[in-house]
């Protein structure tokens, strides 16, 4: 109730203020502003009177984040490693000690090659090491032998890992033995030609996956947000029928939107806020290795290149059944397309070309270039560059439906 | 309950969504464009891994070492730098994910039987990449390795390069992969993906059917007449479900037909557990819109509470064995992991009920249990 005693005082005086003609220019600006200030106004309230929206938002922005950062680690962790062994002897045993925790849990021997393959059925194992009989002899008499491991190759993310660890381990071990057998070892490894490979990982030393994944999702919350929200306030307005009443009062069209628009990218900002210090920071360490204040101008870029999606999409549809339709659809191929999880070049021709029609393309490089990589303006300035490109062009053609729409 | 009411309420529901044309075309379009962004989209092979080298010793052995990286399907050369300076810059704009480091005097240590090290630095944003870019790193790094090896031994020796190659690597791994004999990504995510789509669409329908005569106030005649809870929500709900189920088809057949996954299991089998789960998560969008008042709020909570637990917690990407002690418990309550073991093994594995049933009680307890408890906290008198 606050909000109308001030409506109707300021209604009064629009009316009298138009009537007049001799309005000062610079008092029309001050009422234009006026009038959009009371639009956005009415939003917040709006907004703030949805109380399971407010704390799903709130639910968003931080126990989605933290399941979403804390449930998945794209590493071999405890793959179930069972091991049938012909040979039983010294090599072999060493060979089978070598599949070590973190990455493997050797969960004991089995009798038969039959048991192994009824067990991956199961899901109860997911590698078995088949050491044959007559192993060591081979080994250490210098004949060729032969290891076969059967991997669970239903998850091909795993199984590559599990597949290329296995190899390297036991070509370690022939290495070794090997190289033992010739009497070249220990000290003596040091006047051999030999690469040493020395890797350093940048901009996440320990290959943390929380990280990425929590990045990554706060990105499509924020998505997700920025469609959705401008979006349904401007359908509702129209399933309810207000939109008429907007209508016949002095406020242009750019007044009823983009009051819209900025309420919610103000309220999409606070969220951003809350989870970047309530749960990136604390809960995972992520580290702010750029200056904030250019991730947030970024974000504000970002919300309002999306928002003119939204808007566009309130054009189109008309009940908020189909606008929540048809961003689920929008949404669901810009994050595919976003290049967080695939990047370009492992994607067919003309999915890269989509990809550079995708907004969020553009902002997952800008975000994780300011947070992980400390990434200036300069760098990012193709991201920039391509975000208000595209934004200008959404928004505008939002706005331009909307115009011909109300007119 | 008296079925009259039952039909009349279901076909007033059906006309309504086949009256839509937008709605009702999205609700058939949804799911496939789902399918097919997430599946081609979702590629996790590394492959053409953008990288750049700074070669400061530029013989014919540090040209030889970069022609491994250059001439392989893993990385893809984007060219040399003269000096560390640029390295930031290119890394960080994300340019290329990997330099490799050559220091001066490579061949010479090493033609002098001497070790040498060379340096990589890898673009860790995505730890997954970085991770596997690692491996191939080690594994190229590995085989230049065994050639200088065993040209050393054939040389010092005296021995045949390929008796020195037997040496050196004695044992033969024979890496068989079951299920998925390449290691397709495409194999293993596309069934999986149904598990999500049918996660995201039935809930969303259901929420936005129910919501929708709340928010339009349409329900009070609802309340107002002599239909009793059951009646009125066994007649809502049955043409989203049949919806749903229509879709499970075409989603089944474009898993197999578009994306090639193999379909071993039994298809009366598979089709039936499927409808079992359309209805658990019909269920779960009849919860959500008893709750709540507005559509948006429907929409996103459907939305977003569907989508990450069962994408992260499902065994998709990670099996459930390799997770957190939390995310474990987490993984079993939901009932997205049951679904998505009985794909699994429906489309890989070609297993059926008698290894598959505890899945199956387990979807069929949550379906009972989420359609009662919807039913329970739907109220015909709600308080104002």
């Amino acid at each position: 109730m606050r909000g109308s005693p001030g409506k109707k005082r300021y209604f009064n005086r629009s009316l009298t203020a138009e009537n007049s003609d001799e309005i000062a220019p610079n008092r029309r600006t001050v009422l234009w502003l006026r009038r959009l200030r009371v639009m956005t106004v009415k939003e917040f309230l709006q907004f703030s009177r949805d109380w399971a929206l407010i704390l799903f938002m709130i639910y968003a922005f931080t126990l989605d984040i933290w399941l979403a950062g804390s449930g998945v680690k794209y590493e071999l962790v405890n793959a179930a490693t069972l091991v049938h062994d012909d040979d039983r002897s010294l090599e072999s045993r060493e060979l089978v000690s070598r599949f070590r925790p973190p990455s493997f849990d050797v969960r004991g021997q089995i009798r038969s090659t039959q048991e192994g393959i009824r067990r991956l059925d199961l899901s109860d194992a997911m590698i078995v090491v088949d050491i044959p009989p007559r192993f060591a002899e081979s080994l250490l008499s210098g004949m060729p032998t032969a290891v076969q491991v059967q991997l669970d190759g239903s998850n091909s993310v795993l199984g590559t890992f599990a597949g290329s660890y296995v190899t390297q381990i036991v070509s370690q071990f022939g290495l070794e033995t090997g190289l033992e057998r010739i009497g070249l070892d220990g000290d003596k490894l040091e006047n051999v030609p030999q690469v040493r490979e020395e890797h350093r990982v940048w901009f996440n030393p320990n290959q943390d996956d929380r990280w990425f994944m929590s990045i990554a999702e706060l990105l499509n919350i924020i998505t997700l947000f920025s469609i959705l929200l401008p979006a349904c306030a401007m359908v509702r307005e129209k399933e309810k029928g207000t939109i008429e009443q907007l209508l016949v009062t002095p406020v242009t069209p750019f007044q009823i939107m983009f009051p819209k628009v900025f309420s919610m990218a103000v309220v999409i900002l606070a969220g951003t806020t809350l989870s970047l210090f309530g749960v990136l920071k604390p809960c995972f360490g992520v580290p702010f290795n750029g200056s904030l204040y250019l991730y947030y101008v970024v974000t504000l870029l970002y919300v309002f290149a999306t928002a003119g999606l939204g808007l566009f999409i309130s054009t189109i549809a008309r009940n908020l059944g189909q606008a929540g339709m048809l961003a689920i659809m929008i949404y669901g191929p810009m994050i595919f397309l976003s290049g967080a999880w695939t990047p370009p070049e492992a994607m067919p021709s003309f999915m890269r070309m989509l990809m550079l029609i995708s907004p969020l393309h553009y902002y997952i490089d800008a975000s994780f270039g300011v947070l992980l990589k400390g990434a200036g303006l300069s760098l990012l300035r193709d991201s920039i560059l391509g975000m208000s490109a595209l934004g200008g062009i959404l928004f505008g053609l939002g706005m331009w439906r909307l115009r011909t729409q109300f007119q | 309950m008296k079925l009259e009411r039952v039909f009349a309420v279901a076909s007033r529901e059906g006309r309504e969504v086949v009256r839509d044309r937008l709605f009702f075309s999205m609700a058939f379009i949804i799911p496939p464009v789902l399918l097919l962004t997430f599946g081609y989209g979702l590629s996790l092979d590394v492959v053409d891994n953008p990288f750049a080298a700074v070669d400061y010793d530029r013989t014919a052995m540090s040209r030889d070492y970069l022609h491994a990286f250059i001439d392989s399907r893993y990385f893809k050369f984007k060219g040399c730098l003269e000096n560390e300076n640029g390295v930031f810059d290119l890394l960080a704009s994300g340019s290329v994910r990997a330099v490799i480091i050559i220091p001066e005097h490579f061949q010479e240590r090493l033609l002098s039987h001497r070790p040498v090290s060379v340096q990589t630095l890898i673009d860790g944003t995505f730890p997954f990449r970085a991770q596997t870019t690692i491996g191939y790193v080690e594994g190229m790094n590995r085989s230049f390795n065994t050639r200088l090896l065993s040209d050393y031994l054939a040389q010092t020796r005296g021995i045949s390069h390929s008796r020195a190659l037997r040496i050196l690597d004695p044992i033969e791994v024979e890496v068989r992969y079951l299920y998925n004999q390449s290691l397709k990504s495409d194999w293993s995510l596309t069934p999986r993906l149904m598990m999500i789509v049918l996660m995201i669409c039935p809930p969303l329908l259901t929420s936005m059917g129910v919501v929708r005569e709340k928010e339009t106030g349409a329900i009070y005649n609802i309340y107002a007449s002599t239909i009793t809870k059951g009646e009125y929500l066994l007649g809502k709900l049955s043409p989203y479900v049949g919806v749903s189920i229509l879709n499970v088809l075409v989603l089944w057949l474009m898993a197999a037909r578009v994306f090639g996954a193999p379909f071993k299991g039994n298809a009366l089998f598979f089709f039936a557990a499927s409808i079992l789960y359309v209805i658990c998560t019909t269920g779960m969008g009849l919860i959500v819109s008893v709750l709540v008042r507005t559509q948006v709020a429907a929409t996103l909570i459907t939305f977003i509470c569907a989508v990450v637990p069962s994408v992260f917690y499902s065994g998709i990407f990670v099996p459930v064995p390799a997770l957190s002690k939390g995310a474990r418990i987490l993984a079993h309550i939901l009932p997205a992991m049951y679904y998505t073991n009985i794909v699994t093994g429906c489309f890989l594995k070609g297993i059926g009920l008698k290894m598959l049933w505890i899945d199956v009680v387990v979807l069929a307890a949550y379906a009972a249990a989420l359609s009662s408890i919807g039913y329970f906290i739907f109220s015909k008198r709600p308080g104002s």
